[in-house]
């Protein structure tokens, strides 16, 4: 079945059912997990880590820790392509700070895009991304210093000192750019 | 590192899940979240939100041998092609043969994993709301639900280990159908280990949000070794 066919609601329902079958230890669940999410954990790792191998070994362990704990998955719930994107990220971002290498500098910074930008195709494939405007609101309202910034540290693993150095701003402004663009989407996101 | 304003568990795990959040404190948080139900919903909050910032990541297929790595390294095998054919003749040919198996698996399954703690949550009727056991060294709570009354809209049931001299400890929320499976952090397991009683209250969607009961406790049952 073509993910692409579904809603993001059917397809967050059925990843949730097969996380329940993982967690009752059936094989044939993260197999068919695995075709469904594995391309886009491995986008995720391998923008973190630059470097494939070290991304397809990240990819493994990350498959390895559903399977181990699909478990506590079931129990909390919530939105299960966050809970295993984040496991992805977090196991990325161990691997970094384990290989302790430097970050690959990106000489043109990628144009930030609103969503009216997004070509319809684009827009249809991210099917894995659960639909959210409040969270789409909040983030139209950064400045694009806040927004850049967010970017390059949540899906470019980057730290402080990689995008300070990546876009050539003092280390002190890009930590206020974050700060203030995480506090103004709290405020946001709770009023 | 324990503060208690809310605001600044909030500030620290936002950082923690964008990424900025690095080195020793880094791991400290991650100590901390895993014991503390409160730094664990704020993570998991921020987690549901900046998945957005990902939007625009492109899917990128992994090579086949990362799967037959993943494979290998769990154990696991699947029936081949020809294989499943044969199962299906044999299923087709001898009903018997099937329930003699399954018979078997099961009677194996019931010889070789027990769970060393038990404990039956039950209404004031006598009827069986949900059966909690748990698994090897404290290491794993499986929860069914059985008869579940009615629970107030937009609420979830927690389960709390009642530690003698202590105060509650979450054991997460219970399911409300089917059954739920969860590796117990060490601060669990010490918890119920020194506890009797499990109870269960009445809480928020995905639980309390201050790590301890902020609604009516509505059961309370004892745990028993499992014979």
């Amino acid at each position: 079945m073509n993910p692409a066919a579904q809603s993001p609601t059917e397809f967050d329902e059925q990843l949730q059912s097969l996380l329940g079958r993982c967690a009752a230890a059936d094989a044939d669940a993260l197999q068919r997990l695995y075709a469904l999410v594995s391309p886009i954990l491995f986008a995720c790792v391998t923008r973190i880590l630059r470097r494939r191998a070290l991304a397809e070994e990240a990819l493994q362990d990350v498959f390895i820790s559903i399977w181990q704990q699909a478990g506590q998955f079931t129990a909390i719930r919530g939105r299960p392509m966050a809970w295993m994107m984040s496991i992805a990220r977090y196991r990325a971002i161990d691997l970094l700070r384990r290989e302790r290498f430097a970050p690959v500098l990106v000489a043109e910074m990628p144009e930030r895009r609103t969503p009216d930008d997004e070509p319809d195709s684009e827009r249809s494939s991210a099917v894995w991304m659960p639909p959210a405007e409040l969270m789409e609101r909040c983030l139209a309202l950064l400045s694009d210093m806040q927004a850049r910034c967010l970017e390059m540290a949540f899906v470019d693993g980057n730290s402080h000192e990689d995008i300070a150095r990546l876009i050539g701003s003092p280390l002190g402004t890009v930590k206020s750019w974050i700060r203030r663009g995480l506090r103004s989407l709290r405020q946001c996101l709770e009023s | 590192m324990k503060p208690d304003n809310v605001q600044i568990i909030d500030r620290l795990a936002s950082e923690y899940v964008l990424g900025t959040l690095r080195g020793p404190a880094r791991r400290l948080f991650e100590r901390w979240r895993a014991s503390t139900p409160l730094v664990d919903q704020r993570c998991r909050f921020w987690e549901d939100r900046l998945m957005r910032l990902a939007k625009g990541l492109t899917p990128v297929q992994p090579p086949a041998h990362v799967w037959t790595a993943i494979q290998r390294r769990l154990k696991l095998t699947t029936p081949r092609p020809a294989l499943r054919r044969m199962r299906s003749f044999a299923l087709a040919a001898s009903v018997l043969l099937v329930v003699g198996l399954a018979g078997l698996l099961y009677w194996r399954g019931h010889q070789t994993i027990h769970a060393t703690v038990v404990s039956t949550i039950s209404a004031k009727s006598g009827e069986h709301i949900w059966e909690l056991e748990v698994f090897g060294n404290m290491d794993r709570l499986v929860a069914h639900a059985a008869r579940l009354p009615a629970r107030p809209a937009g609420r979830d049931y927690e389960l709390w280990a009642l530690p003698k001299g202590g105060a509650p400890v979450s054991l997460g929320v219970l399911p409300s159908e089917g059954a739920s499976s969860r590796i117990l952090t060490a601060i669990q397991k010490r918890a119920l280990a020194i506890s009797s009683q499990v109870a269960v209250s009445i809480e928020p969607l995905g639980g309390s949000p201050t790590g301890q009961p902020t609604g009516d406790i509505v059961f309370v049952a004892p745990l028993r070794t499992a014979s």
